[in-house]
């Protein structure tokens, strides 16, 4: 792995020159095309679902177009109480879960992958254990856990349990990717008088932003989309996120489809932009990064 | 393992819903408390907490009564502040077992009857509300709704809403395929069979969710073995061996071989086969009667839909003992009050105006029919609700929905068997077998 | 390195939030599997007979057998997605453009993938029977009520719902490979399948590994689209363990049964990753330099 220190060339930079225009390479752009439009397929639905009414939710072939655009659906979403204020709270949330669980899975794997200790086997053990537990066996525990400590209706316990079940995940993910930094570049910066907490900060954290972006945004998801936690630990309006707008749309006999498609399209949009701006993050190569440091 | 539930045998016989001229007088008692209350000097600032699951964006009639009901309350009563949590149904039943489990109840929530309510009430964490029941309060309820939420003689919640569940039909593709209403179970196969020959989907049916086959197989039971032969089966003093059950069982498959249900009905939610009904897709329908709005009220639904749909009573089986006025059905959510909650008396003086006021408002604005009598000349309701307020009048007898009448765990295998006994995977003595294997467990 | 208050300082904070929220919740789940309790009034110790009636009971294996299917499932389709993570990260025209599309549908959450895919698979107006008929099938399966095809008619959304996850791990992965390495290997005259193989496939054997071990797991503990779309059913024909648990804990008041087969589960899971961990330690050793 010694030539991985090596001259400062971007992958950007390299191309696959002699294998552009054979047959293989069209057949192959055929099926990465086929493989787009099934994947960008369930965006078109889903749009095409939040305009349609109840009726039509149900009868109309999925990617056909409503009959009557119901623009209403988002009329009534946006209107029906505090979407603002939900939006507002999903960012916290999410936001502050995301980077806690980051910057603790990327102190904890460092530690881990890049010092010697004793214990350290058994620490990263209990970690991987905790990506093995059902959610919903901790749900009653958690509950108790948390009024006791007076943290019941509060955005730090959604917060802190985000954290807890996403560290795992987290962790290992990153795990793969400390392996791969060369010894030599810490090596080198101890060498330069570095202290431990510059070199993470200076040098590792710049070296795994590719894949500090991948679990961000993969927490990210998460921890938007969840609503298990978010129902059971919050209950003051003024406290709950987006996913109460898909409840608040479900009845007790029915539900009202447009609506829930709606809501899902709103609260999609930040996400959508958040993994746009992120994913451009996970390309930048390794070695790019380890030259700067 | 368990106790055995103490399940009330709910054959509400003699139902008089339509008092013409309803308990005006009784209605008045909890309103003097109320004042009187609101009259006394300076009081303690309180808060009930109250957990409900009518969500504004799906049942905005529901919510704007709800909220009507508490600042009407909240302002009679100046130092109680009624703070609200909604949840829609799936989730509510979660949390309410969650917060269970810490003991940490809202104040004042929604149960379901009899087999939901039981383990709350042996846990001790609903309030018995027998003592707002005085004073008459409880003759405004439609006989035997109140029981279904009793255990041991004591009340837990009050009832809020009452269904029974009519067979919905399409006139217009009766009339265009040449069918009348049926009158006998073997026309109702004839019917049936005329239909899947002209290429008609007869029977909509989302057995995903399990109840909703309940319903079917409940109203066979009741019309071969009478009201009492699925009641006494359930409360141990009978069997799902009785050959009245097994009988039930076999017209289920009997109906199933005749393709009677939609395709795939197994695989479909509720909501999805209504939504083959309200198409046109299919003739009938079967399902509560919290369904009217759709078929008279609602303005979503094209009014040529609605001006086509009426609704039959479950046809007789010729030499059964059931009467075609049984009907299965019961009460929904009510209203209960947490025995630990520290504004007991505030909480419940609020469950008892709540369910009084509700009464008064819930069909006409909401097309809930309320646990508490409706006065037919104060509310003005269309052709079709009028009908079924009359025939739950007239009703001989209404079962209790199966898997609510039995504990949870029962009623888990009871909705499994019947997924199967539709999907032809369990014979109908295996049926029985399974049933009688669960009681016996849970006793 | 080894200075014992920087570990501390790395690790402790991380570790407090896990053991708190993470490993005080597994043991109240063992402990509460000893009891028998409704989870709403009182518990009675009962030792271990939750956990003994779980060893006959048929639904539990007949579930845990489900899940088990699922995660061969899940680490089959895994292929795929190094394949298309390979032809991706290797500078193919309007890669990123693809690479971003191909994550859109890991956007969208678990509610709106059930609603898309229950059309799909609606017997009669479902897009895949539509489909069916036109092309002369006369009795298209009922993919979601037949109990013969249930389970692997349901596989298909789980596994391409993770689709995007995996994808955007490996491409990950594969960028963070040094070029140099590849163009020297090109220069040497190795064709891109020999590239691929010799030495890109090498060089992420430790995150491919990771994602085995992610995939077995989360196919053990998978409840979401199951839940959704099927219930478990017809006649527990779809039912996985997590499901199952589930229903006992929440639905039938079986707290404690439902306890001691969740933390059952996490026994399960615990050796089925442990096996796995042992069948692929050579090619952690090559990874860890």
């Amino acid at each position: 792995m010694s030539s991985s220190t090596a001259t400062a060339t971007t992958s950007e930079g390299l191309k696959l020159g002699p294998f552009r225009f054979k047959p293989l390479n069209l057949l192959l752009y055929i099926a990465l095309s086929l493989v787009a439009v099934i994947q960008i397929l369930p965006l078109v639905w889903l749009f095409l679902f939040s305009l349609k009414d109840n009726q039509e939710v149900f009868n109309l072939p999925p990617l056909a177009l409503p009959g009557d655009p119901q623009w209403g659906n988002y009329a009534r979403v946006w209107t029906e109480g505090n979407i603002g204020l939900y939006f507002f709270n999903s960012v916290l949330v999410t936001g502050s879960a995301v980077i806690l669980t980051v910057l603790l899975a990327s102190f904890v794997t460092f530690a881990i992958t890049r010092m010697k200790w004793k214990l350290n086997k058994l620490v990263l053990g209990l970690f991987m254990v905790g990506l093995m537990i059902p959610v919903h066996s901790t749900i009653i525990p958690l509950f108790s856990f948390f009024s006791s400590v007076g943290l019941m209706d509060t955005h730090l316990s959604i917060i802190l349990t985000y954290t807890a079940f996403n560290l795992p995940l987290t962790m290992m993910i990153l795990l793969g990717f400390y392996y791969t930094i060369p010894r030599e570049l810490e090596e080198a910066a101890i060498m330069d008088g570095c202290s431990v907490h510059r070199m993470f900060f200076r040098i590792i954290l710049p070296i795994t932003a590719p894949v500090v972006a991948t679990t961000a945004i993969i927490n990210m998801i998460y921890n938007w989309n969840e609503f298990i936690f978010v129902n059971t630990f919050l209950s003051s309006d003024r406290n709950k996120t987006l996913t109460v707008g898909i409840q608040n749309f479900i009845g007790q006999y029915s539900t009202d489809w447009g609506a829930i498609g709606a809501t899902l399209v709103i609260s999609m949009l930040p996400i959508l932009i958040a993994f746009l701006l992120l994913s451009n993050r996970i390309v930048e190569g390794m070695t790019a990064g380890s030259v700067k440091g | 393992m368990k106790k055995k539930a103490l399940i009330p045998a709910l054959t509400l016989s003699a139902v008089t819903l339509l008092a013409a001229c309803g308990g005006g007088g009784n209605n008045e008692a909890p309103a003097d408390d109320a004042a009187a209350s609101a009259n006394e000097p300076a009081q303690e600032d309180v808060t009930i907490d109250f957990m409900h699951l009518w969500p504004a964006g799906s049942s905005p009639d529901h919510h704007r009564i709800v909220t009507d009901i508490i600042s009407e309350f909240e302002e009679m009563h100046p130092h109680v502040t009624v703070e609200l949590e909604v949840l829609e149904n799936e989730q509510y039943k979660n949390k309410l077992q969650v917060v269970s489990s810490s003991n940490q109840l809202p104040d004042v929530g929604m149960t379901w009857a009899a087999g939901f309510l039981e383990p709350y009430v042996n846990g001790e964490l609903f309030a018995p509300l027998d003592d707002v029941l005085e004073d008459g309060f409880r003759d405004d309820f439609v006989a035997g709704t109140l029981e279904a939420y009793s255990i041991n003689d004591q009340t837990y919640a009050l009832p809020l809403e009452l269904n029974i569940a009519p067979v919905f039909y399409n006139t217009a593709i009766f009339e265009e395929h040449g069918v009348s209403v049926p009158e006998t179970y073997d026309d109702f196969l004839n019917t049936i069979d005329t239909l899947v020959e002209a290429g008609v989907t007869p029977i909509a049916l989302g057995n995903r969710d399990r109840w909703t086959g309940s319903l079917w197989y409940m109203y066979l039971a009741d019309r071969i073995g009478g009201a009492d032969a699925l009641n006494s089966a359930i409360d141990r003093s009978g069997s799902f061996n009785d050959e009245r059950l097994i009988a039930a069982a076999e017209g289920i498959q009997e109906m199933v071989e005749h393709d009677a249900f939609i395709p795939g009905f197994n695989g479909l939610s509720d909501q999805e086969a209504k939504a083959e009904f309200m198409n046109g897709n299919a003739a009938m329908y079967l399902i509560g009667s919290w369904d009217l709005p759709n078929y008279t009220t609602n303005e979503e639904v094209p009014q040529e839909f609605r001006d086509s749909i009426d609704f039959f009573k479950f046809p007789e089986v010729e030499g059964g003992e059931g009467d075609i006025n049984g009907w299965v059905g019961g009460p929904g959510v009510g209203l209960f009050v947490a025995e630990n909650s520290d504004v007991k008396e505030e909480s419940k003086e609020f469950v008892a105006y709540f369910t009084e006021e509700w009464g008064k408002r819930s069909v006409e604005d909401a097309g809930v029919i309320p646990g508490t009598q409706v006065n037919t000349d104060e509310v003005d309701l269309p052709d079709l609700f009028i009908s079924v307020l009359d025939e739950l009048n007239n009703a001989s007898s209404i079962t209790l929905f199966a898997d609510v009448q039995m504990s949870s765990s029962v009623a888990e295998t009871h909705l499994n068997m019947i997924q199967s006994l539709f999907g032809e995977a369990v014979t109908p003595e295996e049926f029985a077998e399974e049933h009688e294997n669960a009681l016996q467990a849970d006793e | 390195m080894s200075d014992k208050r920087v570990i501390a300082l790395y690790t402790l904070p991380a570790l407090l939030i896990l053991l708190v929220l993470i490993y005080v919740p597994i043991v109240l789940t063992a402990y509460y599997g000893l009891m028998d309790w409704d989870g709403i009034g009182a518990m009675t110790f009962v030792g271990l007979e939750n956990y003994t009636a779980l060893l006959s009971d048929g639904m539990f294996w007949r579930s845990a057998y489900h899940s088990l299917l699922l995660a061969l499932f899940s680490v089959g389709s895994l292929v795929l997605y190094l394949a298309i993570s390979l032809i991706l990260a290797s500078n193919v025209k309007g890669a990123n453009l693809f690479r971003k599309i191909y994550l859109i549908p890991m956007l969208l959450s678990s509610v709106a993938i059930a609603q898309l895919w229950l059309r799909i698979y609606h017997p009669t107006n479902g897009v895949m029977n539509r489909f069916l008929t036109s092309v002369g099938i006369e009795n298209p399966p009922l993919w979601l009520s037949d109990t013969s095809i249930v389970l692997f008619a349901i596989f298909i959304p789980i596994i391409w719902q993770y689709a995007g996850f995996y994808i955007i791990i490996y491409y990950a992965a594969l960028k963070n490979i040094p070029a140099e390495l590849e163009e020297a290997a090109k220069i040497d005259g190795a064709t891109p399948f020999q590239i691929a193989y010799k030495i890109k496939l090498p060089l992420i054997a430790g995150v491919m590994k990771v994602t085995v071990v992610l995939a077995v797991i989360g196919s053990l503990k998978y409840f979401d689209l199951i839940y959704v779309m099927t219930d478990g059913g017809p006649s527990g024909a779809s039912e996985v363990m997590a499901s199952y648990m589930y229903k006992l804990a929440f639905r039938t008041n079986d707290f404690g049964y439902g306890s001691a087969v969740g933390f059952f589960l996490l026994v399960l899971i615990l050796i089925v990753t442990y096996l796995i961990r042992r069948a692929t330690a050579s090619k952690e050793d090559q990874v860890q330099y």
